[in-house]
């Protein structure tokens, strides 16, 4: 008895299984010779995501990748996946202009990039849009997908220190990011010129130590404690990067030049 | 026979460095070729847009196409991008596929190579010389429709919209107009206006640099905004980094879905092949006219299709012969492709060098000099020029309408439609002129007898119930066998009722009667052949000529 009432239960789940149609895995876009509109977009979003430096130069003014810090294409968890297009209204404001998605992708060239601003309807932006889509397949409208953004660490009662951050640095960053942060082989560079610069959502301490702590050292995420993190995301903080797009250069004039 | 069409198309075939021997002045060459990449630049940059392809492509097209066409051609025309040309491509392929998307960059490449396919097909068939039946009204039309277009187009980044679709332009002003506060961005709104009033001043000065000079003004009211406002605040658009190549190399893609969705596409590949070739027909021609150089109509068909057929090896799109840059490099003294194959070099050069400062650009300003451009080509001056004739007026009108509400392509049709039909109607008019003499009526006939032109003929010999019929023949430019049997018909009935038809004829006419059989019914009187009269007895025609009006 208890077992036929197993078969049964696994019956339906194969069932439901199949109903919900499975969407082919990138690497199956990748052999199709022939994409329609959408899926086609969506491997030109994965093309940038995971190299941006060759797909979507127009726009970026750094050495990064989106998948610098979208981790695996932006599907790791807690290293910003972009499985999020259930979190953004879909509507369009009167001038067109805040859509969603497309402003946070719009955003992420601007100052994660340290780019330019793309139009919103650049094929670029809407490549990534369609990508964004395409991950997002089955998740709930308007709920929070399971380890979305970074982890947020708790209060661990001291504040950070830049100090003890830059002992941790070199001794486990320096490897791969180098000792001027500036990127040695895959590693991106942390810091100078040549990456994200201060309007960046990295360069918030909460964030870039949330996202230090769970994901570095690159393949033993979790290995710093959550002190260590806060400190080698302050200690980055520091450093030197491009200025925040935000500010107006008339005004940065003004004030230097007034007393 | 075979052999000596084969022989005389491999000959157009090959590119005729003949015009070597006449390069005197190669310093003025190059200079000319230098001012043309300079004005093609934002040119190549505007129509990629209007082709909805990204900016290289455009710039790619002012250097391959101008190469090869220059290359294989036999005129110092500027081949390269061409508004109508691009316009189409965007109409034809954006219903397929997302503007600049991988798939749509594909298919405009697809398309370019269909337009190629056609354009040599009319090479072949030396269809050439049927473009001089394209009346100049239509072509102005066809311009000035697609200036329209232009402006239309210019006004989403002129204003800073996002672009959006409507069916009639109408709608898209009613848009703009009832949310003008919410819509526009005063910050593209005033780069472009400072763009349209510097061009529009230059003019005044400089009638080929103007636009330059506009892009410039644009250029510098862009860095002042960006010095004052950030860009989250004024979210301006940019033209961006440009990854320009040497050499684009690229293999479009030919797989069976592609071939199969492409289908689609033949009409506008026709249309793009019809327009380029009229545009660039047109201005070879004039060349051919205003200038000693050994031109070939065929050869220059040739080579619009190669290098529209080669084009999208090169990462370019379609293009055709351009107007304007013909003219400057003209009046800069210009007279063999060395020139535009020195421009074709030029803008790779200048681009590589210009590209961080290009980066830049605003939209706007660029929408600014689009906008110039596009109201540059409704000329009021076009519309009074055709008014004189009434149905170049219709055809102009026409055209010109059609492109407003339905589309550059529809135009085109229209546009080539009306031109035949205007043409059939005008070869097929009659011009009689009847006299009462002692011997019966005279009726001079003037035009060309044929089976379309029998018409107006029979009524005028219906209203001769009486007396006998002299028809003079001598200015028949042309009589065929409907004509021939025609009279033979007539002559037998006038006969019945005892008249009689004199034909008054000259001797190859009468040789060629009497060949196709009009029987003894009807009179041939010779004239005498080297005696024509002293005065012709029609009044001149009204027609308007092929002048610099169109472009
Ligand atoms: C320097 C690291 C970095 C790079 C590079 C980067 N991003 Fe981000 N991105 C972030 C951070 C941090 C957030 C979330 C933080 C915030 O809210 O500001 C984020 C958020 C996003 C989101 C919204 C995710 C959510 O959870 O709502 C999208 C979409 C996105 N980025 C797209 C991109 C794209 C596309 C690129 C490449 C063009 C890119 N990002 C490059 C750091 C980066
Ligand atoms: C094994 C080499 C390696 C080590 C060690 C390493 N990283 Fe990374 N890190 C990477 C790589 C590779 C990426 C880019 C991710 C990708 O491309 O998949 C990255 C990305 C980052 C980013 C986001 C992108 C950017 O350039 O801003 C930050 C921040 C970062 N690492 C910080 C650290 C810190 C802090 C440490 C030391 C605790 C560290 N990394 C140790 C390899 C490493």
């Amino acid at each position: 008895m208890f077992h036929r009432y197993l078969i049964l239960v696994a019956l339906l789940l194969s069932a439901t299984a199949h109903a919900q149609e499975e969407q082919p895995s990138i690497s199956q876009l990748l052999q199709e010779p022939f994409l329609d509109d959408y899926y086609s977009n969506v491997v030109y979003g994965y093309e940038i995501v995971t190299d941006s430096q060759r797909h979507a130069s127009r726009y970026v003014g750094n050495a990064l990748n989106c998948s610098s810090c979208h981790l695996q294409a932006g599907t790791q968890k807690d290293a910003l996946p972009l499985n999020v297009a259930g979190m953004y209204p879909k509507w369009r404001a009167k001038n067109g202009k805040r859509n969603g998605i497309g402003l946070r992708i719009r955003e992420c060239f601007l100052y994660s990039m340290d780019g330019i601003m793309p139009p919103e309807d650049a094929p670029e932006v809407l490549a990534v849009s369609a990508y964004v889509s395409y991950l997002s397949q089955g998740e709930v409208m308007g709920a929070e997908p399971e380890g979305r953004g970074v982890p947020t660490l708790p209060d661990t009662g001291y504040d950070p220190n830049p100090a003890s951050g830059r002992l941790v640095y070199l001794q486990q960053c320096a490897s791969c990011h180098g000792e001027q942060g500036q990127g040695v082989g895959v590693a991106p560079p942390v810091w100078g010129l040549d990456s994200f610069n201060r309007g960046a959502g990295m360069h918030g301490i909460e964030t870039a130590a949330g996202f230090i702590w769970a994901n570095m050292p690159l393949g033993q995420g979790r290995s710093l404690s959550q002190q260590q993190a806060l400190d080698v995301a302050a200690y980055i903080n520091l450093q030197i990067r491009p200025a925040d797009p935000r500010e107006s250069r008339l005004l940065k004039l003004l004030e230097a030049v007034l007393p | 026979m075979i052999a000596r069409v084969a022989r005389q198309l491999l000959r157009e075939a090959l590119p005729d460095l003949a015009w070597r021997h006449r390069l005197t002045h190669w310093r003025t060459e190059i200079f000319a070729g230098f001012v043309g990449a300079v004005l093609v630049i934002p040119q190549g940059i505007n129509f990629a847009w209007l082709a909805g392809m990204q900016p290289e492509y455009g710039l790619y097209c002012a250097i391959f196409v101008t190469l090869f066409a220059s290359l294989l051609g036999s005129s110092s025309m500027m081949s390269g991008p061409n508004t109508a040309v691009a316009i189409l491509i965007g109409a034809a392929v954006l219903p397929l596929a997302g503007r600049g998307s991988p798939v749509y960059v594909d298919f405009v490449f697809l398309l370019c190579l269909m337009v190629g396919i056609v354009q040599l097909l009319f090479w072949l068939l030396r269809a050439g010389r049927l473009f001089q039946y394209i009346s100049p009204a239509a072509i102005s039309g066809i311009s000035a429709g697609a200036g329209f277009l232009i402006v239309m187009s210019s006004l989403d980044s002129l204003l800073g919209l996002s672009s959006f679709q409507t069916t009639f332009f109408y709608q898209k002003l009613y848009v703009i107009l009832s949310d003008a506060v919410d819509l526009v961005s005063p910050y593209s709104l005033s780069i472009a206006l400072v763009t349209i009033t510097a061009g529009y001043l230059a003019r005044e000065r400089s009638s080929r640099y103007f636009l330059l000079i506009a892009v410039a003004a644009g250029y510098v009211a862009g860095l002042v905004v960006a010095f004052i406002w950030p860009q989250p605040v004024t979210e301006l658009e940019y033209l961006g980094r440009m990854p320009i190549e040497w050499l684009p190399w690229r293999v479009p893609t030919l797989t069976m879905e592609y071939l199969m969705i492409s289908v689609s596409l033949i009409p506008y590949a026709v249309t793009i092949a019809v327009i380029g070739l009229a545009q660039s027909l047109v201005i070879v021609r004039e060349l051919k006219m205003e200038t000693d150089q050994d031109i070939r109509l065929d050869k220059e068909v040739y080579a619009q299709g190669v290098a529209n057929f080669l084009a999208p090896f090169f990462s370019a799109f379609a293009g055709a012969g351009s107007f304007n840059r013909t003219k400057a490099n003209q009046s800069l003294g210009a007279t063999t492709p060395l020139s535009t194959l020195a421009a074709s070099v030029f803008v790779l050069l200048l681009v590589s060098l210009l590209g961080p400062v290009l980066t830049w650009m605003p939209m706007a300003a660029l929408a600014g000099t689009l906008f110039i451009v596009g109201a540059n080509m409704i000329k009021w001056s076009d519309v009074q020029h055709y008014a004189r004739v009434r149905s170049e007026l219709m055809i102009y009108l026409a055209t010109f309408l059609c492109i407003v509400f339905f589309g550059l392509a529809a135009g085109v049709t229209v546009a080539v439609v009306l031109s035949v039909t205007a043409f059939l109607l005008n070869i097929s008019r009659l011009e009689l002129r009847e006299e009462s003499t002692a011997a019966g009526t005279l009726l001079r006939v003037r035009g060309a007898l044929f089976y379309a032109s029998m018409e107006t003929l029979s009524d005028a010999f219906h209203r001769h119930l009486q007396g006998d019929l002299t028809v003079d023949l001598q200015y028949a430019t042309h009589i065929d066998q409907s004509a021939v049997d025609f009279f033979a018909r007539e002559a037998a009935q006038m006969r019945r009722r005892a008249q009689t038809l004199h034909l008054r004829v000259n001797a190859t006419q009468s040789h060629f009667l009497q060949s196709m059989g009009v029987g003894d019914n009807v009179r041939l009187e010779a004239l005498q052949d080297d005696a024509p009269p002293a005065t012709i007895p029609f009044a001149p025609h009204h027609s308007t000529t092929l002048t610099g009006e169109t472009r």
